[in-house]
């Protein structure tokens, strides 16, 4: 379909559309009342839940914060609180961030430079979180031990059937955040392209 | 007049941008409606502060336009809607030719990069390029470039079919 055409077809539809005008102004508010709930009832649900479980172990953590009676375990502890207050609040900050783009000044262009720029921060946050989890487990598993069984994790003897298991989760997450890097690295190139071809269109 | 009012006012004179817009940037019934709220939200947010120093179109078109590319970059649909069936998506109302010649016309500028879809959506609204410069951040020596390639984008898929 060439351009003329394309123009003369759109001319007919906006006729038809200016015709058939249907909207009412209770439907009107119910959209924007509708839209306004389920930004709340809906924002973000999973990030802060897995925020509110980080938080919690923190309050864990600190609570039984007397009972690490080693360098390692009070080491372990520290660097698992830190770990556990920075890894959500960078990944929600960037998640809001995405969802904080000014729409209504913004031009066209300046929004998709804008949204890929954010969206390459986020998923750089998630990698960095995906192999800060593998730290994580081997950082809380015996400060989780001592907290809960008062028994230190490196003097214990453990079951073969443990080992395996924490091997296999260390694995396991290892093999998950490779292939999350695989995706990083493919859609930030694609937003490097789309980058370079919005500001190609300034000069 | 009550901001309330005169918002509905500007909406129920314009609905046709949004519909276009939203057909523009979904696949199915379902993501136009969603869409077609979102868009009807970020208006609403917008109409505070917009004091009528653009026109009401260049603004309309400005916040549906960034809404709907952000909108299709987005993955996750969720939260309930109004119904809108019978209000604004009613396709049956239209001549079947007419229907069809929409379809092609719609396919053909889905194929489009994101920049010149918003282009062409907006050539086809008979914007001007000053206009379109204003709504899309782009130059007006580019936007008349970018015109220059999409006709021959758009004449190359005619010669390959």
């Amino acid at each position: 379909m060439e351009l003329e055409e394309m123009q003369t077809v759109w001319s007919q539809m906006s006729d038809q559309l200016k015709q058939q005008q249907k909207l009412t102004d209770k439907i009107i508010i119910d959209m924007t009342q509708q839209k306004f709930k389920n930004r709340f009832s809906t924002l973000s649900f999973y990030e802060i839940i897995g925020a509110g479980i980080c938080f919690a172990a923190v309050i864990f953590i600190i609570l039984n914060l007397q009972k690490m009676n080693t360098w390692y375990l009070m080491s372990a502890s520290i660097l698992s609180i830190v770990s556990l207050l920075i890894l959500p609040i960078f990944s929600l900050r960037s998640l809001f961030g995405m969802k904080n783009l000014n729409l209504t000044t913004n031009s066209y262009k300046d929004t998709l430079v804008e949204f890929i720029k954010k969206k390459k921060q986020m998923l750089l946050v998630q990698q960095l979180s995906a192999v800060f989890s593998v730290i994580l487990i081997w950082l809380v598993t015996p400060v989780f031990t001592m907290a809960f069984n008062n028994k230190d994790f490196f003097q214990q003897e453990h079951s073969t059937g443990l080992l395996i298991f924490y091997a296999l989760v260390t694995i396991g997450v290892l093999f998950f955040a490779r292939w999350g890097f695989r995706c990083y690295k493919s859609i930030t190139a694609k937003a490097e392209a789309d980058l370079k071809e919005l500001e190609s269109a300034e000069l | 007049m009550h901001t309330e009012q005169a918002f509905t006012n500007i909406i129920k004179e314009n609905e046709g941008i949004i519909y276009k817009v939203t057909r523009l940037y979904t696949n199915n019934q379902d993501d136009q409606k969603d869409l077609y709220q979102e868009v009807i939200y970020n208006l609403w947010k917008g109409f505070k502060a917009f004091r009528g120093d653009a026109k009401v179109s260049t603004w309309m078109y400005r916040i549906a336009l960034n809404t709907a590319v952000l909108y299709s970059k987005k993955k996750k649909r969720r939260g309930d809607k109004v119904p809108l069936e019978g209000v604004v998506l009613v396709e049956e109302a239209y001549d079947p030719v007419l229907e069809q010649r929409l379809k092609v016309l719609y396919t053909n500028i889905k194929n489009l990069g994101d920049v010149d879809k918003g282009i062409i959506f907006l050539f086809l609204e008979g914007r001007k390029y000053e206009e379109i410069a204003t709504i899309t951040g782009l130059s007006v020596s580019n936007v008349g470039t970018r015109m220059a390639r999409i006709k021959d984008k758009l004449k190359k898929e005619i010669i390959k079919k």
